[in-house]
């Protein structure tokens, strides 16, 4: 009996083992076969992470290499104070990394996580990474060397919910580059460390792109614009210089008195006035109304025409084509503009890019304004001659007269000269794109020749004049217009410029809004002088010296030119033994370098005008003769044999 | 039997040190990534501070302490380059 039942008991168990073997095998099989899957991606997921790895946005330069932007890596420091070895040295340590109050970290750290945003740059974190308890989080940010320097043009990239702009928008798809991806392991303190068995995909890093800006040439422009916006209390004020031969931006500055950064150069329009003379001045020539010497009554400064009175502001009488420019004589425009049909007018004026955006690589660019003939009033044709009821940008305007310096062909204006691959392949390279003829090369010379005498021959622009390399330009002083039509006493003065007058490689718009000595004579001419004052003296690619010195005629007929330049800044006062206004003898350069013989005579007092090349041999007034300070030296130089 | 326990020890230490040295490049490639980094941000640090040193708004204060000027543009002389020499 009591081994049959101990056989049953046995007989149990058995059973209940099998049963439970069953049952492990059966959840082993559930396990593995059913939910294997899951299981081992919820493994993988302790173990592994799928990151993104950003692209690096590519790199934007100036036309000369000169970096305007970078993306580099930045980093946010987190804290976990229960790691900390040694908490007393570490805060210290992170403390002086960060450049931290110490106080401020040991605060943080007394938290259970502490966090300093920053960002930091990788030297700063440098000395932090191998410290236990210290987490970084890395990302890569966008950095302009020079903050400030063309900024509304360069814009920002999209980021923090804030829109892209400028050229970082223009350029968003070339620039950002496609992100990678991969997988890293992580162990159980959550470090992270590369997968080597699991590739994923490297980013690609953006393109490189070379604006047409020149970095020096764009520094000089904006701290003009900037002293003279101050100078002259002006609400604001744009420049815009661009190659008349390329249509290269140059240099492009925009500035407002309340301190807004927009590309108003690019996107604002105004009246251009007076500069816009000169236009009306191409359609009288193009359709053979008027010579540069046909004359014109200009009604002693008053002039009654229907119900409209035009006045000019200073009364002239009999006034040639050249003088009406040179004079900017409403009255003299109007009238000569007179037998003009307006179609001819509108023509012109569309021909040289008014009324229609210029194309540069610029989001939101303004077309300005240039309303139909056939929606003209009795008035508009006279009101367009002088400058006004029509509107334009600074680019449209300097767009208008490059095509004046480059004999009558409009260039499309551009911002981006090349783009490279980040393995430095160039994909795109600007090309000089002429848009239209719109006056042949003789008129164009003669609107230069107009253009020269504004500046040159007692015109309204004498304030731009340089006395060493001549300037072409014309003024314009226009009313403004408010909510309730035009302002009172309120101008925007404007000047636009060539130079050098000959062989223009320089175009430069200026405008100011509403500046407080009002004329444009008084402000925008001065201000472009001062930037061509500038430019000439820098060490700037902007300006071919070398065709400079060809202009002025400086070398033996027969030598080739070159581009050898010599800006320096020369001691001021000169040496107190010389009087310092009265008369001064000549010194004896002969027998000197050039180099050195213009520095002599520059510290005497006079200014130099070169002739020939090589060493000095004489100068006029003769080495000996008293001449007055600041008297212009002729400077003889020939070449003294071979090697030298 | 017993070779094949060795085959399969060998096939296994041989994954292992693969692993081992993958995971060592690995760390190493990040330690290069992070010094280019660190690199890139002197770089950029150094750029910054090129910039500033060289902008107008510093050196025209500092020459104009020295006694100097910007040369108006009657003072500025642009002399030729010399003449190529001819060649034989």
């Amino acid at each position: 009996m009591t081994g049959a039942r101990a056989v049953v008991r046995m007989r149990a168990v058995q059973a209940a083992f099998g049963l439970a073997v069953l049952v492990l095998v059966l959840r082993l099989g559930q396990v593995q076969l059913v939910q294997g899957d899951r299981h081992r991606a919820a493994a993988r997921a302790e173990r592994t992470e799928q990151v993104i790895l950003p692209a690096r946005r590519g790199t934007i330069y100036d036309r000369n290499g000169v970096t305007l932007a970078l993306t580099h890596d930045v980093y946010h420091v987190g804290v976990a104070p229960n790691e900390l070895a040694d908490p007393q040295a570490d805060v210290a340590t992170i403390a002086k990394q960060l450049g931290l109050p110490r106080n401020v970290v040991r605060r943080q750290v007394r938290r259970a996580y502490g966090y300093f945003h920053g960002p930091f740059t990788s030297t700063q974190v440098e000395p932090l990474r191998h410290l236990r308890g210290v987490h970084l989080s890395g990302e890569l940010v966008r950095f302009y060397p020079d903050r400030d320097l063309g900024q509304p043009v360069l814009g920002r990239p999209a980021a923090d919910g804030r829109s892209a702009s400028g050229i970082e928008r223009v350029l968003d798809s070339l620039l950002s580059g496609r992100d990678g991806r991969a997988v890293v392991l992580r162990d159980p303190q959550g470090r992270r460390y590369e997968s080597p068995s699991r590739r994923g995909a490297f980013p690609v890093p953006g393109h490189d792109v070379f604006l047409t800006l020149d970095a020096g040439l764009q520094e000089i422009v904006e701290r003009a614009l900037a002293e003279a916006v101050d100078r002259f209390q002006a609400e604001g004020g744009d420049v815009v210089v661009l190659d008349p031969r390329s249509g290269e931006v140059l240099a492009v500055a925009s500035r407002a008195a309340r301190g807004a950064a927009t590309a108003s150069a690019f996107t604002a329009i105004f009246e251009p006035g007076s500069t816009a003379k000169i236009f009306a001045a191409a359609a009288l020539l193009l359709d053979g109304v008027a010579t540069p010497g046909a004359l014109v009554w200009a009604e002693r400064g008053v002039y009654r025409t229907g119900r409209r009175t035009i006045r000019d502001e200073h009364p002239h009488e009999w006034l040639t084509l050249r003088g009406v420019i040179e004079q900017s004589s409403n009255i003299g425009i109007v009238k000569l503009t007179e037998p003009l049909a307006p179609a001819v007018l509108f023509g012109t004026l569309r021909d040289f890019g008014f009324g229609t955006p210029t194309g540069v690589e610029y989001p939101a660019e303004s077309p300005g304004i240039l309303k139909r003939p056939d929606e003209w009033s009795g008035t508009t044709k006279a009101s367009v001659a002088m400058g006004y009821e029509v509107a334009v940008t600074p680019l449209q305007l300097a767009q208008a007269y490059a095509a004046i310096a480059n004999d009558g062909v409009v260039m499309q204006p551009a911002l981006v000269r090349e783009i490279r691959t980040p393995g430095g392949r160039t994909v795109y390279r600007h090309v000089p794109e002429p848009v239209r003829r719109v006056v042949p090369a003789a008129v164009a010379r003669t609107l230069r020749d107009l253009l020269h005498g504004v500046v040159y021959r007692g015109g309204t622009g004498q304030t731009a004049a340089l006395s060493s390399y001549e300037v072409a330009g014309k003024t314009g002083t226009a009313r403004r217009v408010g909510p309730g039509g035009y302002i009172p006493g309120s101008y925007t003065a404007s000047f636009a410029s060539l130079f050098p007058a000959e062989d223009p490689q320089l175009v430069m718009v200026v405008k100011l809004d509403d500046p407080k000595q009002g004329y444009a004579r008084l402000t925008a001419a001065p201000l472009s002088r001062t930037v061509l004052e500038q430019v000439l003296g820098a060490k700037t690619g902007a300006l071919d010296h070398g065709r400079l010195s060809d202009r002025r005629g400086l070398s033996l007929p027969g030598v080739p030119m070159g581009a050898g330049t010599v800006p320096y800044i020369v001691d001021w006062p000169p040496p107190a033994s010389e009087p310092a206004d009265g008369a001064r003898a000549v010194p004896d350069v002969a027998g000197r370098s050039l180099r050195d013989a213009v520095r002599h005579l520059h510290r005497a007092g006079f200014r130099v005008r070169l002739d020939g090349w090589g060493r000095a041999t004489r100068t006029d007034p003769r080495a000996g003769a008293t001449a007055a300070a600041g008297a212009l030296v002729t400077l003889f130089a020939a070449a003294s044999g071979p090697g030298q | 039997m017993g070779l094949w326990l060795l085959f399969v020890l060998g096939t296994l230490a041989w994954v292992v040190s693969r692993q081992t040295a993958s995971v060592s490049l690995a760390e190493a490639l990040a330690e290069l990534r992070h010094q280019r980094s660190v690199d890139e941000a002197e770089h950029a640090e150094l750029l910054r501070r090129i910039r500033a040193g060289e902008s107008r708004a510093v050196l025209v204060p500092r020459a104009r302490a020295l006694g100097l000027r910007l040369p108006a543009d009657s003072e500025i002389v642009i002399l030729p380059a010399p003449p190529a020499p001819e060649r034989p």
